[in-house]
């Protein structure tokens, strides 16, 4: 950190600037709005956004108006990482230059859809390049947009309306792409998961990946009552859900060094627990389907398992 | 059933046996459509990761000899180009669909048709040409389909149907008449395993000394023999209309209306609907235009078909232009008094 932190309390927070206003049309109960404003919460220094087109993009900036009292920026589905890299470049041009004095930092946004797949490739490339920019996936595990398709971040057995629930597919056959660890293979400088029912570690960690020395990527669980057929008040519910299940872990990988934050041991909650108030698995619990849930707890439950092996093997000694 | 629905069915009618797809407004219930129904007709539907993907995968399933069909909307439709250049230049059958939205950029999800240029001149690079069906109803938009995958297979080469985000949202009535699979050649130039014959070659590049000028040729040929051969319109009494409007799509559809009433009223109004867009109805356009006739085209952009119009009747008519760009729609009744004070002079 470049300044003297002092601990970070709800009390605190509430006296910072929130930088995302109300009166977006950000649907009740998403949980992206609250990522994006425990994020910008978590910025002390000027920051500048990208946004990838999504749910947030389009639902908090319909011009004339914006919800965002950042710099933001939009240009298509693909390539918020590479907006991030021009923005990013030219920035360190212009201090080099001596044009610009202040610090600044480069956030990008985008969903599962511009980031696990249109945007993979800008993603990747910027990752590779090494820019100093932040790259936080609010991952929903669908097109929520676009009206529900399938995304490769989408889980297992998900019902989605291009993988729907029929007579001879329940759902996603695949299992879900595992980005977070995808990015760590790029050898970023930060890697980490993070869900929004733990302001205070996702908020942690947001400050980490802005005060590191390179590229930062950051997926954090965002619930979405419309594609995930839940309640609106049930979001934190479920993103807590994920990651006591293990669904979610919260773990960071800071240059090369992997440690799980939070490990719920004995109080590791089975994966039914997360899948059972949501209605697009409600078909794995009829009768017939009982493997395709032992296949999910089973999926939950070696990733958990690898995790472990990973932090142990390149954890801190 | 919706507009996007009733395409989608048409294409399983047709035999398109695969469909690669991606999100986008407003053209999702053709992925979603094909996602429950084309496996279930013995097709493949294929969901990519993005639009660069899917026109590749089409051109992959195409090479292969399968009846290939992938759908978008503009700002999609501008990321396959490179690929519909491809197809184009491999000579490989295939439909794409563009549901037209609001533009340039991100633009907004209504109804536009400002993607004519990119459609009709050849979007991607190099000197080719697609077939462009521009379907003004639910019927057409079903016909139009079955006549498009019998026209990609009849002359190897891409075409597109063009429709917009009205279009492929509204419900009306239509008959969906069963597809009746005319005589076509065998496709014997399809990648499909080599046992006992020589190995087939699918390929856009030519790099021996003027081959690709000759192979340039061919394809020049058989554009024209389209031009010859394949043009479609309509149109509604121009025998003695002193103003003749000209409309595809959407657009046509509240022209027409604005036109009827005039006629009506007594005024001397006619209307002409391109359906194929490519080939262009030049010669039709031509033989109608006199000094004593005028047209105005009316599109939902800021005047992109007027300049292929005024192109066909080459200075013998004054062309005029009506449009409303960026997804915005005009209304019937609006329509009617611009062209009541056109008439009055």
């Amino acid at each position: 950190m470049t300044t003297t932190e002092k601990p970070m309390t709800l009390k605190s927070l509430t006296h910072k600037n929130d930088n995302l206003s109300g009166g977006h049309r950000m649907c009740s109960g998403c949980g992206a709005p609250t990522i994006v404003r425990q994020v910008l919460l978590a910025c002390d220094e000027p920051v500048v956004i990208a946004n990838a087109t999504g749910c947030l993009e389009v639902s908090t900036c319909l011009f004339p108006y914006t919800a965002w009292k950042v710099p933001w920026m939009h240009s298509a589905f693909e390539n918020a990482a590479a907006t991030a890299s021009g923005i990013e470049t030219m920035y360190r041009s212009l201090r080099k230059q001596g044009k610009l004095k202040k610090e600044m930092k480069f956030i990008a946004f985008g969903g599962d859809g511009g980031t696990y797949d249109i945007g993979f490739q800008a993603l990747s490339g910027a990752m590779e390049r090494g820019h100093q920019l932040l790259y936080i996936c609010y991952d929903n595990g669908a097109y929520m947009n676009t009206g529900i398709q399938r995304s490769s971040a989408t889980p297992f057995g998900a019902d989605t309306t291009t993988q729907p629930v029929g007579s001879a597919v329940q759902g996603k056959t695949q299992r879900r792409k595992d980005l977070t660890r995808i990015m760590a293979a790029h050898n970023v400088a930060y890697a980490a998961q993070a869900s929004p029912h733990n302001w205070k570690d996702l908020m942690t960690k947001v400050k980490k990946a802005l005060a590191t020395n390179g590229p930062a990527y950051m997926g954090v669980v965002a619930p979405c009552n419309r594609g995930w057929r839940t309640q609106t008040n049930d979001s934190i519910v479920l993103s807590r859900l994920a990651v006591d299940t293990c669904y979610w872990p919260l773990y960071e990988v800071e240059a090369g060094k992997w440690t799980i934050n939070y490990d719920p041991k004995e109080r590791k909650k089975p994966i039914v627990e997360w899948l059972k108030p949501q209605g697009r698995f409600k078909h794995l619990f009829a009768p017939g389907n009982e493997g395709m849930l032992e296949k999910f707890q089973k999926l939950v439950d070696d990733d958990w398992e690898s995790l472990h092996k990973m932090a142990s093997a390149f954890g801190a000694k | 059933m919706k507009g996007n629905e009733a395409l989608a069915e048409a294409a399983i009618q047709a035999g398109c046996s695969f469909y690669a797809g991606y999100p986008i407004t407003p053209q999702n219930e053709i992925p979603e459509y094909l996602s429950r129904k084309l496996p279930a007709a013995g097709g493949t539907f294929i969901q990519a990761e993005s639009e660069v993907a899917a026109i590749n995968m089409v051109y992959g399933a195409s090479a292969c000899g399968a009846r290939a069909m992938t759908s978008s909307s503009s700002p999609g439709i501008s990321l396959k180009q490179e690929g519909i250049s491809f197809l184009a230049g491999a000579e490989l059958p295939a439909v794409i669909v563009n549901m037209q939205r609001g533009g340039p950029g991100l633009g907004n999800i209504s109804a536009s048709q400002a993607d004519y240029f990119q459609a009709v001149k050849g979007g991607g690079h190099g000197d080719y040409r697609m077939i462009v069906y521009a379907p003004y109803n639910v019927q057409e938009l079903w016909d139009l389909t079955l006549l498009a995958f019998d026209k990609a297979d009849e002359y190897r080469t891409p075409v597109m149907v063009l429709g917009d985000g009205i279009l492929g949202q509204m419900m009306e009535p239509f008959e969906p008449t069963p597809y009746v699979r005319p005589l076509l050649p065998e496709k014997t130039w399809a990648l499909g395993g080599c046992v006992n014959r020589q190995p087939n070659v699918v390929r856009s590049l030519y790099m021996a000394d003027g081959e690709l000028e000759r192979r340039n040729g061919l394809l020049q040929e058989k554009y024209r023999t389209m031009k010859a051969r394949d043009v479609l319109y309509q149109t509604y009494d121009v025998g003695d209309a002193e103003l003749i409007v000209v409309s595809f799509g959407i657009a046509a559809r509240i022209a027409i209306a604005a036109v009827r009433k005039l006629r009506e009223e007594g005024w001397k109004i006619g209307h002409f609907r391109p359906v194929t867009l490519f080939p262009f109805p030049e010669r039709q356009l031509r033989e109608l235009a006199g000094p004593d006739r005028r047209f105005m085209t009316v599109e939902l952009n800021a005047g992109q078909m007027v300049e292929d119009v005024r192109l066909a009747v080459n200075g013998r008519s004054d062309v005029l232009f009506y449009g409303r760009p960026g997804g915005a729609i005009m209304t019937p009744e609006e329509l009617y008094e611009r062209l009541k004070d056109e008439l009055k002079g």
